[in-house]
């Protein structure tokens, strides 16, 4: 059997609230009616993804996502300190012969162990944080968590993406962290098409100029989705002609819709909403690169 | 000096419209620092006057120059990230910027020395004036820049140098629980628990309950948009209450509070019943702080003393 062509669409948004975990939450519920789709939360610090579905089971272990961390052995150190200079994040002090390693610091490069001359630190694994895979119907989830009091985000984001690509869904629907600094990048790589959600706010539409740069500048196909639409007076489809990416949607705000946000319940009986979810999907697939030669 | 955090774990649970009511409140005397580098909305919420700005570096990245690669392939053998790919068609690597984190290995083991460092603007700090005359001290990370922690920080430390004695510093922290919203509540002598009523809020203002714990920081919870969903002010109360964090108070989902800054206000100066429960609740804040000033004050006279 030859593997099925993946596609990814990521949802992210710049400003965290404006309904990047509705929008991605819907959007993979529209898409698992018709096709084999994973639902994969990136929001690592943050995962709310699976609140929408407090039906869903785990169908597979935990997994740990784990970081080798260098560890002294005390043997053979001649004082040199190269490990220390070596280390980027800070996490080598290195007095005589002596070092000591700050784990919560240390990003598991290995370029310590690598250069120290004399062979005196090993390696051992820390955990970062884990992926959990949950069913509901016919749609997977795929979770990442990263621990509490953690700064490994994107360890734990790259350790989702890995397995969610391992899971071998048709369609990958992301939910990405908010703004545009690295867990956000690290969320939004390798996806075929960005979906960014704004509201129409000044808040928003400033950050999510931002995030219109991000995607710009690394070339991505995105199309911008107009949240809590009458909400507020912003002019955010001004803001995305400017930037030549196109609104593929629009989200009406009503009291009873944010009332319902708040329990964190699915619309699936909403045919205005799953239409809409339907259209967004459409405009995203239609408009992600298509794979040369059904190769990827 | 004080500094009380702003923090909620979820985006859009209202940090930003609470942080700068609760300035506005504090006297003349508060800067605010606007730690939200990746999304940083201060400046439109208070109105700044831009008074200075420096370009931010967050160090060196890398780079593999093309002529000098042989195309081993150490590089990329070195990298724990995936960061380093092949150039299809050519025998040659490359480094993806958005997977780097910058940590230099593949310097160490390129045997032609053609892993070259570049050195680029990463964002930009600026002091402004705000239209009610505090000082704010905010950031513009640049999208996709890495780092965000370290800028984080920059702007909590210039806070800090441009306090007086008896200033309030409040710091509205970014979403999510990682490495900037713990550079964000480094030094907080007070953390605003703003829990947003709603089941996503909940869990991550947990989240946050917890880091803050682990930080040994003191708190008060302060629930936002409430009225939406009865059991769910009823949850984030009682999440409150396990921690063991005094509620300061509730504000409802109100759209007289919504986008409050095109009209000049803070939540604080916002008329109606909406307004009144945000100035009870920055007053119940204030309290707390008060307390907390009199009390470090005591202690620094007592320490005069002996």
């Amino acid at each position: 059997v030859s593997p099925a062509i993946q596609r990814t669409i990521a949802v992210a948004s710049g400003k965290g609230g404006t309904g990047k975990t509705t929008v991605a939450a819907h959007l993979a519920l529209a898409a698992s009616r018709s096709r084999n789709t994973i639902l994969v939360d990136l929001d690592v610090e943050a995962p709310d993804s699976r609140g929408y579905f407090p039906d869903s089971e785990a169908i597979g272990p935990r997994e740990a996502v784990l970081v080798s961390v260098p560890r002294f052995t005390g043997t053979g150190c001649t004082g040199c300190r190269t490990c220390a200079a070596s280390c980027h994040f800070g996490a080598i002090i290195a007095i005589g012969r002596t070092v000591t390693v700050n784990d919560k610091l240390c990003k598991g490069c290995g370029r310590c162990v690598a250069a120290c001359p004399a062979g005196a630190l090993a390696e051992t694994e820390v955990e970062v944080g884990a992926t959990s895979l949950f069913r509901s119907g016919a749609l997977d989830l795929l979770e990442g968590r990263m621990a509490i009091g953690d700064i490994r985000s994107t360890a734990v984001i790259e350790a989702a993406k890995r397995r969610a690509s391992r899971a071998g869904a048709e369609l990958q629907v992301r939910d990405c962290p908010p703004g545009v600094s690295c867990p956000a990048t690290h969320a939004i790589e390798g996806a075929d098409y960005v979906i960014l959600v704004a509201e129409p706010t000044e808040f928003s539409r400033h950050d999510l100029e931002a995030a219109l740069r991000l995607v710009s500048g690394r070339g991505m196909q995105a199309g911008v989705v107009i949240n809590k639409d009458g909400f507020g007076t912003a002019d955010v489809a001004e803001l995305c002609g400017r930037y030549g990416i196109p609104v593929i949607g629009r989200l009406a705000f009503t009291r009873e819709r944010a009332a319902s946000g708040a329990a964190a319940k699915l619309w699936a009986d909403d045919p205005e909403l799953m239409g809409g979810m339907e259209g967004i999907l459409a405009a995203a697939m239609a408009a992600a690169p298509q794979p040369a030669g059904g190769e990827r | 000096m004080m500094t009380i955090a702003v923090a909620s774990g979820k985006g859009g649970a209202g940090k930003t419209s609470f942080a700068v009511a609760l300035a506005s409140c504090l006297g003349s005397s508060c800067i605010v620092a606007d730690c939200d580098v990746d999304a940083a909305n201060d400046a439109i919420a208070l109105g700044a006057m831009l008074a200075g700005r420096e370009d931010y570096h967050a160090g060196s990245g890398y780079r593999i120059a093309p002529g000098s690669c042989t195309g081993c392939g150490l590089c990329a053998a070195s990298c724990r990230f995936e960061a380093i790919r092949a150039v299809p068609g050519k025998k040659a690597f490359t480094v993806a910027q958005e997977l780097c984190e910058r940590c230099g290995a593949c310097l160490d083991r390129c045997p032609s020395r053609a892993i070259e460092t570049f050195e680029k603007k990463a964002g930009e700090l600026f002091v402004s004036r705000t239209r009610a005359g505090l000082v704010l001290v905010h950031a513009e990370l640049e999208p996709g820049e890495d780092s965000s922690g370290k800028l984080v920080r920059r702007v909590r430390e210039r806070a800090q140098t441009l306090a007086g004695a008896e200033s309030r510093i409040v710091v509205d922290a970014p979403p999510g629980i990682g490495c900037p919203v713990i550079a964000s509540l480094t030094g907080a002598d007070l953390v605003v628990v703003l829990v947003e009523a709603s089941s996503s809020g909940i869990k991550d203002a947990e989240r946050l309950i917890e880091l803050v714990e682990s930080m040994k920081r003191t708190a008060i919870g302060v629930i936002n948009k409430s009225g939406l969903n009865a059991p769910m002010d009823t949850r984030a109360k009682a999440i409150l209450e396990k921690a063991g964090i005094p509620l300061a108070g509730e504000i409802p989902f109100d759209p007289g509070l919504r986008s409050v800054e095109e009209r000049g206000l803070t939540w604080a100066g916002v008329e109606g019943p909406a307004g009144e429960r945000v100035r009870s609740a920055i007053g119940a804040v204030e309290g707390v702080l008060g307390g907390m000033e009199r009390k470090k004050h005591h202690e620094g006279e007592k320490e005069k003393l002996a």
